[in-house]
């Protein structure tokens, strides 16, 4: 990694400086989620309000797990632990279908010898720059008509294929030298099988990124569902955390409880995968 | 066909069920069809829709011309709407970007748990918006929340608390910060990427001609960004413009219509009011802004 800052035989001159300036920002940019992870902890909303304004907000003196075991088992108006195993469903089977379906075409596009594909490949380029929010409307009314309101195919098969993610693939399957297609032609391979068992294996870090890229977007849908879905046997966990918001009273214990759980696994998986996090960021930039 | 044949000629493979272009049609297929279905058709549907009176709930549809385009232009709530996110982009993209490359700049450093904090940063890059949300909303209590204490502290109670997300003249600006905090570590990265493909042989020049560190980062540095720069504040201004989720659970564009927004009228012609023409209209003059931004991205790189 280069170091564009000091040069070599360079001394730094304000090296305590720079790292009590760096450690002060950086705790104040993770301090809200800190105080999120510790309001989740407190007993009631009026404790975390009357708490709220003094470095109690940074302390629980009587730590429960109340707010949690109320989350996950109450099933009245709010039934968050159903919001929960809707998403993790959503999210298994968009990544499941979505895996294969970008990955296949995303090969057919950069080996293949299909007549068209050039064609495709241009559609597919000039489609990622419409936005999610200016197709949402006009898909909703295609789901009423087919009756997949409420459902979670509705909210799985629109996510099977994308523009970007194919792009993405396509994008790493070029570079992939062309004597490694050629000889698995050579020994007889057909193209799945070229796919399956040549391109995939050797293809783990690009459908890591966007698997993780898949993912973020699946878990953290909100306008979709908010449009497609009415009961709560298909909300996903954004649009039920949002439902915390009252229009007298937010439920701010609750709130947060279903906030941190909703963040723990994506942390979890961040701190596993941090380089290929940030990779999948930087790469789903070409996004325009 | 199905008898590959290897430069020897050795090699016979059995008769295969499918001829190899078949293969590839059908793992084309798939994502074709889904993207045909749930993309290129709602997309090509909006133009016609936006052209006609039609609702959510089934009716007998009529063609109405550019009305909807009218009604839409004609309606101060729009040009509200359009005025926020403007409002809106012009104080997060400089805020977001501006932040996100000083961060970059200084984790680029040599510094002792250099890894920690760049891990840290980014931290709320991957916090959800509805999360975010919940946490900021209670940041911004009136009137008892945090930075109404902070704020009260450090003038010594001479500034009184203010409702941020309730008044009209701070309730962009709130919203302005919690985007940025929630997304600078895109732009953090972006830019450290960038930082890191500045070749260190211009330094090393920089440095042989006398250049201090502001002179490095003006004549070596910024130029070196450029294309970064671009491609970092086009894409920070087309996720500016589609400002929706935090919008939607904390103000639902309030207050008094002081943080609507363009995807926020959308929802609320659209799905709470039913209608669909309208709606598409919307959403067209949406998709028209940002293909007007994308091509500006490719005039200028």
């Amino acid at each position: 990694m280069s170091d564009n800052s000091l040069l070599p035989g360079e001394s730094d001159k304000f090296p305590v400086i720079k790292f009590v300036s760096i450690s002060v920002i950086t705790l104040v940019i993770v301090s809200p989620l800190f105080l999120l992870v510790v309001a989740s902890l407190k007993p009631d909303r009026f404790q975390i309000l009357a708490e709220m304004g003094s470095f109690k907000a940074f302390w629980v003196s009587n730590p429960t797990v109340q707010n949690y075991l109320d989350i996950l088992t109450f099933s009245g108006n709010q039934p968050f632990a159903r919001y929960l195993l809707n998403s993790v469903f959503i999210l298994v089977a968009t990544l499941a279908g979505g895996m294969l379906f970008n990955s296949m075409a995303a090969f057919v596009l950069a080996c293949g010898g299909i007549k068209g594909r050039t064609l495709v490949l241009t559609l597919m380029i000039g489609l990622y720059i419409v936005p999610q929010e200016s197709i949402v409307l006009p898909l909703l009314n295609i789901m009423n008509k087919i009756g997949l309101t409420d459902t979670f195919a509705a909210q799985i098969l629109p996510f099977w294929a994308s523009p970007l993610y194919i792009f993405l693939l396509y994008q790493f399957f070029s570079q992939i030298p062309r004597d490694l297609y050629d000889a698995a032609v050579v020994d007889g391979a057909s193209p799945f099988e070229i796919y399956w068992k040549v391109f995939i294996p050797v293809s783990l870090p690009a459908l890591a990124t966007v698997a993780i890229l898949m993912g973020i977007e699946s878990w953290n849908q909100y306008l979709w569902p908010l449009l497609v879905t009415q009961s709560n046997s298909a909300k996903p966990i954004a649009v039920g955390i949002a439902g915390f918001f009252g229009a007298d009273s937010t439920y701010w214990n609750l709130a947060m409880a279903a906030s941190v759980v909703m963040m723990a696994p994506v942390l979890g998986f961040y701190l596993m995968f941090q380089k290929w996090f940030v990779s999948s960021v930087i790469s789903s930039g070409v996004k325009g | 066909m199905s008898l590959h044949q290897g430069p020897t000629g050795a090699l016979q493979r059995p008769k295969r069920w499918l001829k190899p272009r078949q293969q590839e049609f059908l793992m084309l297929l798939p994502a074709c069809v889904v993207v045909a279905l749930f993309l290129l058709l709602p997309f090509l549907m909006s133009f016609p829709i936006s052209l006609t009176n039609e609702r959510l709930i089934p009716r007998p549809v009529k063609f109405v011309g550019l009305k909807n385009y009218i009604e839409v232009l004609t309606d101060p709530v729009f040009w509200q709407a359009l005025w926020n996110v403007t409002r809106f982009t012009a104080m997060v993209v400089p805020v977001q970007c501006g932040f996100a490359l000083a961060m970059a700049l200084m984790i680029n450093q040599k510094l002792p748990f250099r890894n920690f904090f760049r891990g840290a940063l980014f931290l709320p890059a991957i916090t959800s918006m509805t999360v975010v949300c919940v946490i900021w909303g209670t940041l911004f209590q009136f009137p008892t929340g945090p930075l109404n204490q902070i704020i009260g502290f450090v003038t010594f109670g001479m500034a009184g608390p203010v409702d941020w997300l309730g008044t009209e003249s701070s309730s962009m600006p709130a919203i302005v910060l919690l985007s940025a905090w929630q997304a600078y570590g895109f732009q953090m990265v972006v830019y450290l990427a960038g930082l890191q493909s500045i070749p260190n042989d211009l330094y090393e020049a920089a440095r042989l001609d006398g250049a201090k560190t502001w002179g490095r980062f003006r004549y070596v540095t910024w130029p070196g960004l450029r294309q970064t720069n671009i491609f970092v504040i086009i894409i920070t201004t087309i996720q500016a413009f589609k400002l929706f989720t935090q919008i939607n659970i904390l103000t639902q564009g309030g207050p008094r219509d002081s943080t609507n927004t363009v995807v926020q009228y959308m929802y609320n012609v659209g799905f709470v009011g039913q209608k669909l023409g309208l709606a598409s209209a919307v959403a067209v003059i949406l998709f028209l802004i940002v293909l007007a931004i994308s091509l500006l991205r490719n005039a200028t790189s």
